[in-house]
């Protein structure tokens, strides 16, 4: 080897101490690399383990919903469905989720409802919970009612970007509270009828008063004129009288065709007093024969109200009854039944009618009005019921209350008539 | 008669001035009322006439105003009522408790006015012997206690005689008792006398 190989080695050793210097290094950037690449691992591990969690909770959330028997959907602020379960599709008719998924909601909506069904949603994109019913045509054209619970969901930022709808078929219920209307309408015809029994006593009664005085004025008429004593102006007074007698009986007669006769409620302007007062001579005698007298306390000068006078006849008919079966059952020393008229605190007007009975047990107090509820051994509980029902149909809202030291009391509240009331009073006066 | 008058009490106005109209067909006073408080309230017991009464009214019943004049323990008007139609069992009741007559609804007009008489007739002979009595009684009031005795025995029967004996008086005395009471009692005979002290004997 010569100095050629000297230098060769020198060159080698230089080389191979760079080499080293490399190799070593490498091995210690390939230690390193390798320690990054384990902690990647372990870091994609993780990761993996939070996304097998987060598909593993979608799936449960997925089985959930896909077996949840009530339509769950969600909705774009359109009203374009994102997605439905197959309850929903169910609900809707749809055969796949391509008749339904990414169209608009509103296919299925009945067109009447079509509005509150957008407020709803606009609602609901608003941030806020919502529950409201609408009619539903479905795919197949099937109509159904529908009642929806929605609610917004929110992203991340906290905007909301679709709509939860859980949705179920009310249609049977909504038919059965249909038909409970119905029937309560004809309980109320039949009530009225067999009310019309318990007056009809009281009725003839009231015939009988104005044929009763027809018959004295022309008899004392005849036996003036027998007598030919009298001048002819002195018997126009009396005449006059059978005829005033004679109109006297033929309202009391429009009043019992009225009262049977089946028919809408009809709202016009009406003087509560008179209709009190009105009341008060057609339960006269079976208040009386029960030993009950009614009191009257009646303020001057209240509004008109809207009201069908017959059907608030009713209502009074009834409380007024009511107490006078209630006094009668306990047996009560002091019957007094006082009916008062008020302003309602509004523009309306209320109606009161307190007697001096039991009163009514506190824990039965919320029940009074409930269909079937009484506690009277002959009664259907029929009567409050019809009562409350006729009280809301004319927009108002009726309570019982019970004094600390006995009695019932029992209130109403009618509207006053506005405009169209009068407008409506005036037709009724051209028909006459 | 003529001081007679007919109180009407009924709650319905229409009924009470047609019943006025009628009732003053036969020249008879009239008077309405439209409770039996209103009535009560000017109630005059020495009034004579009759009193024609609804069973029906609010407030205190006819039934009831008929309790109320009995209450008073003293003579009343009599009561003609009336009763609507099939109202037997009230109208017996009614009797029952002392009501003079009652009409029944629809009545006949002739019919009720021969009642409303009747019972005006009746009122002025209650009224009559009522008043006799009372000056019986005054009268009555008047004799000494040895007239009473010997009016007692008289009464009984006895002769002077006897009288004389029974209470060991002369029978001089006994006669001059006698003709005191007869002067007292204003008896005409000795069968007055007797009549009298019946009436007298009725009362106590």
């Amino acid at each position: 080897m010569g100095t050629g190989s000297e230098a060769l080695w020198l060159g080698l050793v230089a080389a191979g101490g760079t080499l080293a210097a490399a190799l070593i290094f490498s091995a210690v950037s390939a230690l390193r690399l390798r320690e990054a690449e384990q902690r990647l691992r372990d870091k994609e591990i993780d990761h993996q383990a939070v996304m097998d969690r987060l598909q593993e909770n979608e799936y449960r959330l997925r089985a959930i919903i896909e077996s949840e028997p009530e339509c769950v959907k969600l909705q774009a602020a359109d009203g374009t469905v994102l997605e439905i379960n197959p309850a929903g599709l169910k609900l809707v008719d749809a055969d796949s989720p391509e008749d339904i998924v990414g169209k608009r909601i509103y296919a299925v909506v009945a067109p009447e409802h079509a509005e509150l069904y957008r407020e709803n949603m606009r609602r609901v994109f608003a941030g806020e919970a919502v529950v409201y019913e609408f009619r539903s045509i479905t795919l197949k054209g099937r109509t159904c009612w529908m009642e929806t619970h929605a609610v917004p969901l929110r992203d991340a930022r906290g905007a909301v970007y679709a709509l939860l709808g859980i949705t179920r078929d009310v249609t049977e219920h909504k038919l059965a509270e249909e038909q409970a209307r119905r029937h309560q309408t004809e309980l109320a015809r039949v009530a009225r009828l067999s009310t019309m029994g318990e007056m009809a006593t009281g009725l003839a009664h009231e015939l009988n008063q104005p044929l009763a005085a027809i018959a004295n004025f022309a008899r004392g008429c005849i036996r003036r004129l027998r007598g030919g004593d009298v001048a002819p102006s002195e018997l126009i007074g009396p005449l006059e009288e059978v005829c005033r007698q004679a109109e006297r009986a033929s309202e009391v007669m429009r009043h019992v065709r009225d009262f049977v006769r089946k028919r809408e409620p009809q709202l016009a302007g009406a003087d509560i007093n008179q209709i009190v007062r009105s009341v008060a001579k057609l339960t006269e005698l079976e208040t009386r024969q029960h030993g009950a007298a009614v009191r009257l306390e009646l303020a001057p000068q209240l509004p008109r109200v809207l009201a069908d006078p017959i059907m608030v006849e009713q209502v009074i008919g009834n409380l007024v009854r009511n107490s006078v079966e209630a006094m009668t059952e306990a047996r009560s020393p002091r019957r007094e039944i006082t009916i008062r008229t008020g302003p309602n605190g509004g523009a309306g007007v209320e109606v009161e009618i307190a007697d001096s009975g039991p009163g009514i047990d506190g824990a039965l107090i919320d029940q009074v009005f409930d269909q079937f509820f009484t506690t009277k051994r002959e009664g259907v509980g029929m009567g409050l019921s019809i009562s409350r029902s006729i009280v809301e149909s004319h927009g108002g809202t009726i309570r019982a209350e019970s004094g600390a030291a006995g009695g019932a009391t029992f209130r109403f509240s009618l509207q006053a008539a506005g405009q169209e009331a009068g407008g409506g009073e005036r037709r009724h006066g051209l028909h006459r | 008669m003529s001081d007679a008058t007919v109180f009407i009490v009924d709650d319905d106005e229409a009924v009470a001035r047609s019943l006025r109209w009628l009732i003053e067909s036969i020249r008879l006073e009239v008077e309405t009322h439209a409770s039996a408080h209103a009535f009560l309230d000017r109630f005059d017991p020495g009034r004579r006439g009759c009193l024609v009464l609804d069973v029906r009214m609010p407030g205190i019943s006819g039934l009831e105003l008929q309790q109320r004049l009995a209450a008073r323990r003293a003579y009343h008007l009599p009561i003609i009522f009336i009763t609507g139609h099939g109202d037997v069992q009230m109208a017996v009741r009614a009797v029952q408790a002392g009501a003079f007559d009652f009409v029944e609804k629809p009545f006949n007009d002739q019919d009720l006015l021969d009642r409303i008489q009747r019972a005006i007739a009746w009122d002025a002979a209650q009224r009559d012997r009522e008043s006799q009595r009372e000056q019986l009684r005054a009268l009555f009031a008047g004799l000494t206690a040895r007239e009473r005795e010997v009016l007692g025995l008289v009464v009984e029967g006895l002769s002077n005689k006897a009288i004389a004996l029974e209470l060991g008086l002369s029978a001089k005395t006994v006669e001059f008792h006698r003709a005191r009471v007869m002067e007292k009692l204003r008896a005409r005979s000795l069968t007055d006398l007797v009549k009298l002290a019946m009436q007298l004997g009725a009362e106590a």
